[in-house]
């Protein structure tokens, strides 16, 4: 018998302190929150107002719901460039249903339905033809502008009843209501992410895909359901936008949506190579760009800087996450 | 297991816990296995050796739901069965440690050990739960774990196999498949896995190990079957399985058919 017990920890410990810092991307995208905000207010004080700070967070709220849907889906190893047109897809069906007369709930419900299967129809691409993820949702992405186009002639969706409009224009106790919908979807999101087994078959499946079929997980069950919330939250978002401005907009998702929200998943700390990232993260991810987007319109900074600076953070973000990688991996990756 | 009278003396007929009849698989054009047969007893350590591409991890691949055999039959306690996917094999009782592993680096040591498995309260993630039975596990197996919660990444190599193996035992399934645990493994922790193939003996598993070592194969077998180009070509019982024998049948410079005379010598 070798009595003495095999250790399993030769590494950890030393590593601990520093890999814990790595794994909380959030708490260094807050010090940068932190310093945009002490840097604007300076240049303009009105930065710190509630009204300005309401204002960052009702802007936030559209790309985290999408941000939560889209974190999943990265999480779990699958990508969807078709998130901005289903964004539009979303909000086109369920206006249109409006002007048709149907109650708002009923609209509401389809909207997200027809979202949903959007993204079913993306992971069938997928599964069943075999084509790679980011080109199965850059080609789904044309379709369902297409779609739009086709179904609106175009034209912009409007008026909306009244009741639909104040779901996105209203607020309680000052909070609006659409940060209240997104405090919602961000905790339902972070409960199945961190509390249930769905969660840890997501980020086994984003992790190493072989390894968690080996283990007896149903991968591609996984990957479908992680599609159809990915579809699902972006068709909420535009439902929600469409409430807000008070028109069903054939432009306003496209390319432009489905960069914001990859690029806030990805500045939140998701990896694109799967299996790691948090809500918490995505959250503060889709602050700071709504608060660098307000930030250079409340200092008087031309607009051009702003895509300067986010591409510098993307850039930074994701060279940080190598890193991260590399520590939590040992290898080079 | 059954056992049957015949005037007057006893006759044990010990039905094997898993076998396999004239299995077959192919990739494409490849053929991995051409006629594969195996029989493994409850409380029995069992080896598969062979050369390299001899198709001992697509055998088992097939017996873990990873694979479809083509053609053949398996059977647990002499019932056909057939597997969908891993999660089904598992369910019908069968643990593996594969040679790759099948961990994920970016989750720690008792995730990993509970994929497939995650403990619940409720339809919510026990991970309490999940982090003791790790726990449990890992002790009982002598294996030191500083925490439970390590990222799979930071292990080395063989730490990473001690996981794997830990995973497969603390399925407690009747059945345990291995392809190479030691591959990865000091002197002092392959002589560790021997102690754990040993006490899941002692359990009453049926254990079925693949193996290039073959001076562990020799400490612990009870049974030897040798495979050569997608054939098993034979199988042996501890006391036939001698080094040159075992080596021969392996190269191909034995023909099976000469053990019955070599073992008369
Ligand atoms: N998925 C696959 N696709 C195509 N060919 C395969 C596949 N898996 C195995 N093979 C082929 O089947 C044969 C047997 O491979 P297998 O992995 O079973 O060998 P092995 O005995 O485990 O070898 P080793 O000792 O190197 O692990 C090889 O010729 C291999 O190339
Ligand atoms: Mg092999």
């Amino acid at each position: 018998m070798t009595d003495q017990p095999v250790s399993v920890n030769s590494a950890a410990k030393k590593t601990r302190f520093t890999l814990e810092m790595f794994l909380r991307p959030e708490l260094t995208l807050i010090i940068v929150i932190v310093a945009i905000a002490i840097a604007t207010s300076f240049v303009n004080p009105n930065f710190l107002n509630i009204g300005n700070l309401t204002d960052i967070g009702r802007a936030a709220v559209i790309y985290f719901v999408m941000a939560c849907g889209a974190s999943l889906l990265m999480i779990g190893g699958g990508l969807d460039f078709s998130v901005g047109a289903v964004f539009t897809l979303g909000a086109i069906t369920t206006t249109m249903l409006l002007q048709a007369g149907v109650p708002w709930p009923i609209a509401i419900v389809v909207g997200v339905f027809v979202g949903g299967v959007a993204g079913y129809l993306n992971s069938q691409i997928i599964q069943k033809l075999h084509v790679p993820s980011i080109i199965a949702t850059l080609g789904s992405f044309y379709i369902f502008t297409g779609l739009t186009i086709q179904v609106t002639g175009g034209q912009d969706i409007l008026p909306l009843p009244r009741a639909f409009q104040v779901l996105g224009q209203g607020a309680i106790f000052g909070i609006p209501y659409v940060v209240l919908y997104a405090a919602v979807v961000g905790a339902a999101f972070w409960f199945v992410l961190e509390h249930t087994p769905f969660g840890v078959e997501v980020r086994a499946v984003g992790g190493n895909r072989e390894a968690a079929q080996a283990n007896g997980i149903k991968v591609e069950r996984v990957e479908r359901i992680i599609y159809i919330l990915g579809g699902a939250t972006a068709a909420f978002a535009g439902i929600i936008y469409a409430a807000r401005v008070g028109s069903g907009q054939v432009a306003a998702g496209g390319s432009a949506v489905t960069l914001t929200v990859i690029t806030a998943v990805l500045i939140g700390g998701v990896s694109l190579q799967g299996g790691l990232g948090t809500i918490t993260g995505i959250a503060v991810g889709a602050v700071l760009l709504s608060e660098i987007d307000n930030a250079l319109i409340v200092a008087s900074i031309p607009p051009q800087y702003n895509t300067i600076i986010v591409g510098v953070i993307l850039i930074a973000a994701v060279a940080v996450d190598h890193i991260r990688r590399q520590r939590l991996y040992r290898v080079k990756r | 297991m059954a056992v049957t009278e015949h005037t007057g003396t006893r006759v044990k007929t010990r039905v094997p816990a898993l076998s396999l009849r004239n299995v077959e698989k192919a990739f494409g054009q490849v053929t991995a296995l051409s006629c594969v047969n195996l029989d493994a007893q409850v409380g029995e350590i069992h080896f598969v050796v062979g050369d390299n591409g001899a198709g001992k991890s697509t055998t088992l691949k097939i017996l873990a739901g990873m694979h479809t055999a083509d053609a053949g039959e398996i059977s647990l306690n002499g019932t056909p069965v057939h597997f969908a996917d891993a999660s089904d094999a598992k369910a019908q009782g069968i643990a593996v440690v594969h040679q790759n592993l099948a961990l994920v680096e970016c989750l720690d040591v008792a995730t990993n050990m509970s994929l497939g498995a995650i403990p619940k309260r409720g339809f919510m993630l026990d991970r309490k739960a999940m982090e003791r039975e790790a726990e449990a596990v890992l002790s009982d197996l002598k294996v030191r774990v500083g925490s439970v919660r390590t990222q799979i990444g930071l292990l080395s190599g063989g730490e990473r196999q001690i996981v794997a193996i830990a995973r497969a035992v603390r399925m407690n399934l009747p059945i345990i498949l291995l392809d190479e645990p030691t591959a990865a493994l000091g002197v002092r922790e392959t002589a560790h896995v021997g102690e754990i193939l040993q006490e899941l003996r002692r359990k009453g598993k049926t254990v079925i190990c693949i193996s290039h070592d073959l001076d562990f194969v020799f400490k612990l077998a009870d049974k030897v079957t040798v495979m050569r180009l997608g054939k098993s070509v034979a199988t042996l019982t501890a006391d036939q399985a001698r080094h040159d024998l075992v080596v021969g049948l392996i190269t191909g410079s034995i023909d099976a058919a000469q053990i019955e005379k070599r073992s008369h010598d």
